[in-house]
């Protein structure tokens, strides 16, 4: 479904405001939930249910608006959707992992694991990547 | 060799830049770190990408504007206010280490982050003089 990131993104930079504008709205949730928030309030580790809510709820839409938005990216230009292999590699790098700089190993893996599970993530690669490096080592 | 996953993800300009534009030569090599930001994020989602706003300036983007639509939607970024005291502490990184103004708003924003912080980056020099100013964890990724 088709929809504005940049308005989302708009009204979710309205929670930076100090003097932002609130409204109050009701919301079911178990007492569980609601319990265990109160004891981590109580210790000191959590500053409001408030902010639980709010912050929770913000960090889950941007979740949501970034996945949609590349799937809407992708869905316009199928040659730009990354093989896993590269995703696998780019996360490498950002986690200055050593595999970064065994992109044959990562490729390798990349392979070896979508031919068995077609929907392997960057960091199943990674995993599995992982394992090779460690055979290969002890070999 | 630490091998954690960043906890905060950031763009410079140039980054943005190449975003921003789908024929850019380095549109496609940015793609798969905010892959696979993007599918971290699907199980943690407290791991977050910034944008200075600043580097926003810089770099044009308007979020209001259509011409910003590929930016808006595959960065996945939050914009990071510059306060009056982030501008005292972006000062202080400008001076000591003649970055130009907008790079040491990233700079500020990599101080202030949850560790570890990737910068995705397309000037690896000027982002290192940064990271050697600033303490913690904080990687520079050549796109």
């Amino acid at each position: 479904m088709a929809f504005d990131a940049g308005e989302v993104a708009r009204a979710l930079e309205r929670l930076d405001e100090q003097e932002g504008d609130s409204v109050v709205t009701s919301v079911r949730v178990p007492q569980g939930l609601r319990r265990a928030a109160s004891v981590l309030q109580e210790a000191g580790l959590l500053s409001s249910w408030n902010d639980l809510l709010v912050q929770g709820a913000r960090d889950r839409l941007e979740t949501i608006v970034h996945r949609a938005g590349l799937d809407a990216h992708y869905a316009d230009h199928p040659e730009l959707r990354p093989p896993v292999a590269e995703v696998a590699l780019a996360l490498a790098r950002m986690d200055a992992s050593e595999l970064a700089d065994q992109p044959e190993i990562v490729e390798q893996a990349a392979e070896e694991l979508t031919a068995v599970r077609p929907d392997a993530t960057a960091d199943d690669v990674l995993t599995y990547a992982t394992a090779l490096l460690a055979h290969r080592s002890a070999a | 060799m630490s091998s954690t996953p960043p906890a905060t993800v950031i763009l410079d300009s140039g980054a943005v830049t190449a975003l921003s534009d789908v024929h850019h030569p380095k549109h496609r090599a940015l793609l798969p770190y905010l892959e696979g930001a993007a599918q971290r994020r699907a199980r943690k989602p407290s791991q977050r990408i910034l944008v200075p706003v600043a580097v926003r300036i810089e770099a044009g983007w308007d979020c209001t504007d259509p011409a910003a639509a590929v930016a808006n939607r595959v960065s996945g970024a939050r914009d990071v206010p510059l306060t009056g005291e982030a501008a005292d502490k972006a000062a202080r990184i400008a001076a000591a280490t003649g970055v130009s103004v907008v790079d040491a708003t990233v700079g500020e924003a990599a101080g202030a982050a949850p560790k570890p912080v990737v910068i995705l980056s397309s000037d690896v020099e000027d982002m290192g003089k940064l990271a050697e100013r600033l303490s913690g964890d904080i990687r520079l990724v050549r796109v």
